[in-house]
């Protein structure tokens, strides 16, 4: 109901102010400038992703200092903490980085995000910055024009800043023909209830537009134009500061738990800071004209002091709350638990990440191998054996022979809710991605989506299976059930050797790959010794031909899933982590291959 | 894309994967030594093995080791 009447709200009350004021109209038409340069900014950065940011991501957040250098060296150049929050959310939901670094980052965008005032306090108030706007926006446009994806990209850095600029200078002007017809001054309190004030004003304002930069900007033009007094604007600089999270929040709603957590610690860092300043502003404005003082900026140069605070309370937040980050994280562990797992829902599919090929592949293989858990489950299931008897049993072959345990279960229906739809859900994403994805990744997007179609047909074969299994596994005659616990033995195995190799520690698994090529041939020897044996028992009369001939077409299901299992192991466990890997790659067996070796 | 090219290319791709991947001599040395290891402990446990199953599988394991050992011998080294 709220939705429904907010867009209509907002858009009469803008209409109105345009009628009452055109200033208003000229403020309103600078931030929205100011912002669609931002839209800009961000479509260009975009450019220069495709692998690259995902890669420095990883080796720039493995320590708490360098994930605090991240944020502030991504945001400083992207002018933009949210877009930073809402990108580091992304990457934590796709499990790329850990929370602590996540909040790391987050800290640091905090930082980051201080230079905007300074290069809006030192150039954006002081020069005519129109000037410097055409000529960045022809130059902008005319590079967007290009086919290069890079000039394309250059273009819209250039567009952006340009815009920004544009829209800094409509802002500037509308404040100062704004002056004479309102007075924020007129809302000043004194003392406290006046800080909170005014931080709920720069909060409200940031809601509203989506960047505390944007905020800022307004802040120091209307600090410029004498609109506010510089209290004030110390407040609006706190409340600018929490309204800031808002984005990361929004940003969250589409995340998982992680995501939820790392915007949990934004607000968290957002709201102490903010109350230190508060609690502490006296101090920070002794500390504030300490260090105008020594390096030299005017006592009444207040936009440039509205900086130097900027910077300080942020830098303080920091300091207070960095050796906090580890309890930080285990407190949001506990606000945000994980939830009870419910297997047919995507863990790892982020439609945020979407745009980021190396990101979109490591989600992609990490839900697949969800994929592989849940049909792990039912498989286990339809066989009548439960999980952990396959895990952990130090005689499979015993354990299969003794329990004869039937487990009811409803194979078609887990299907549908276990793995159709999250099948359903990898497909889509696929799909999805691949508008997004270069060429070079065409092969392993194929070669997942592969996987995942194979282990849907997994299932499907042990759906046929369950029956004869089932039936035989109970059958007085001792040869038949022999015989399906052998096929109840090889699926189990083989789910077992899968699982081993998926964990196994780092010298072993670059090796993983060629393992299965080994399994592979078992399941060739296998095959080989059936033959013999069902002629042998069909000739001795131990089994009726019925019996041989389900047998016979049951197997035919066993070997199917045996080799789906096993080719969808070996795309899942291909690794790029080390040079062994990549070599051990390109001694994997063809099916003829194998064939040959063990035939000789 | 003109069909000439798509031929080009396609000849390119048959052409790499004839003469194979080329990887670095150390990484090839250390995946020979560990197939090799491999080889030595699948050799132990079929010499251990009584049960003619047992035997059965390691000897299959063994020739698809040796099988990826003669075939990392065939690439070329960067």
């Amino acid at each position: 109901m709220l939705k429904k009447i907010l867009l209509p709200s907002i858009l009469i009350i803008l209409g109105y102010g345009f009628w009452v004021s055109p200033d208003f109209k000229e403020i309103a038409a600078g931030v929205s400038i100011f912002l669609f340069g931002m839209l800009f900014l961000e479509d260009g950065f975009k450019a220069f992703t495709g692998g690259v940011l995902e890669k420095l991501l990883q080796k720039t957040t493995n320590k708490t200092w360098k994930s605090l250098l991240f944020g502030i060296i991504s945001t400083t150049i992207m002018q933009s903490s949210s877009l930073v929050s809402v990108i580091t959310i992304s990457f934590i939901s796709a499990g790329l980085v850990t929370l602590v670094a996540g909040i790391g980052i987050i800290f640091g965008a905090n930082i980051g995000t201080t230079t905007g005032a300074w290069l809006v306090a030192a150039f954006g108030l002081k020069v005519k910055i129109s000037a410097y706007a055409m000529p960045m926006l022809v130059f902008g446009i005319v590079l967007s024009f290009q086919k290069s994806k890079y000039l394309k990209g250059i273009g819209s850095v250039l567009a952006g800043l340009g815009f920004l600029f544009l829209g800094i200078h409509y802002m500037k002007e509308g404040f100062e023909a704004f002056k004479g017809s309102f007075d924020l001054a007129a809302l000043a309190v004194e003392g406290y209830p006046g800080l909170f004030l005014f931080a709920a004003i720069g909060a409200a304002a940031t809601v509203v537009m989506q960047s505390s930069h944007a905020t800022l900007v307004l802040i120091l033009t209307a600090l410029a134009a004498a609109q506010i007094t510089y209290e004030n604007s110390l407040a609006l600089a706190i409340g600018a500061n929490v309204g800031t999270t808002i984005t990361a929040i929004i940003g969250s709603l589409s995340a998982n738990v992680q995501g939820k957590r790392l915007a949990g610690a934004h607000l968290v860092f957002n709201l102490a800071t903010g109350l230190i300043a508060i609690v502490f502003i006296s101090q920070f404005v002794w500390a504030v004209d300490w260090v105008s003082d020594h390096v030299g900026i005017a006592q009444d140069d207040y936009t440039m002091k509205l900086a130097v605070f900027h910077t300080l309370f942020n830098v303080t937040g920091v300091l207070v709350m960095v050796p906090l980050i580890h309890r930080l994280a285990d407190y949001l562990f506990k606000v945000f638990p994980e939830k009870a797992q419910d297997l047919a829902e995507p863990l790892y599919l982020n439609e945020a990440v979407i745009e980021f090929p190396e990101t979109v592949l490591k989600s992609l293989k990490k839900e697949v191998w969800h994929l592989f858990d849940s049909a792990f489950e039912l498989m286990a299931h339809g066989i009548n054996l439960h999980r952990t008897e396959i895990l952990e049993s130090p005689d499979l072959e015993k354990t299969i022979a003794d329990d004869r345990e039937i487990h009811e279960l409803d194979l078609d229906e887990l299907y549908e809710s276990k793995v159709k739809i999250l099948y359903g859900a990898i497909v889509e994403f696929i799909s999805q991605a691949q508008e997004h994805m270069p060429s070079i990744y065409a092969e392993e997007m194929f070669r997942l989506r592969k996987a995942s179609s194979g282990i849907v047909e997994c299932v499907k074969h042990i759906k046929h299976l369950r029956k004869n299994a089932t039936r035989y596994m109970l059958s007085d005659n001792e040869n038949i059930r022999a015989e399906y616990n052998r096929l109840r033995y090889q699926i189990s195995m083989i789910l077992r050797e899968i699982y081993r190799l998926r964990n196994e520690g780092d010298y072993d698994h670059s090796l993983a790959i060629l393992e299965i090529d080994e399994l592979k041939a078992e399941i060739q020897l296998e095959h080989r010794q059936l033959d013999g044996r069902i002629t042998e028992v069909l000739r001795d009369e131990r089994i009726t031909p019925m019996m041989a001939t389900s047998l016979l077409n049951d197997f035919n299901y066993v070997d199917e899933t045996s080799r789906n299992l096993l080719d969808t192991a070996q795309a899942l466990l291909i690794s790029h982590s080390d040079l062994i890997a990549e070599a051990a790659q390109e001694v994997v067996l063809d099916e003829d291959e194998i064939d040959d070796a063990t035939t000789i | 894309m003109k069909f000439s090219r798509l031929v080009d290319q396609a000849e390119k791709i048959v052409e790499t994967h004839q003469q194979g991947h080329s990887v670095g001599s150390k990484e090839l040395s250390e995946l020979q030594r560990r197939l090799t290891e491999k080889i030595s402990h699948y050799q132990a446990k079929l010499e251990e093995a009584d049960d003619p199953q047992k035997r059965e599988k390691w000897q299959t394991r063994l020739k698809v080791v040796s099988a990826q050992l003669q075939k990392s011998k065939q690439l070329s080294v960067r």
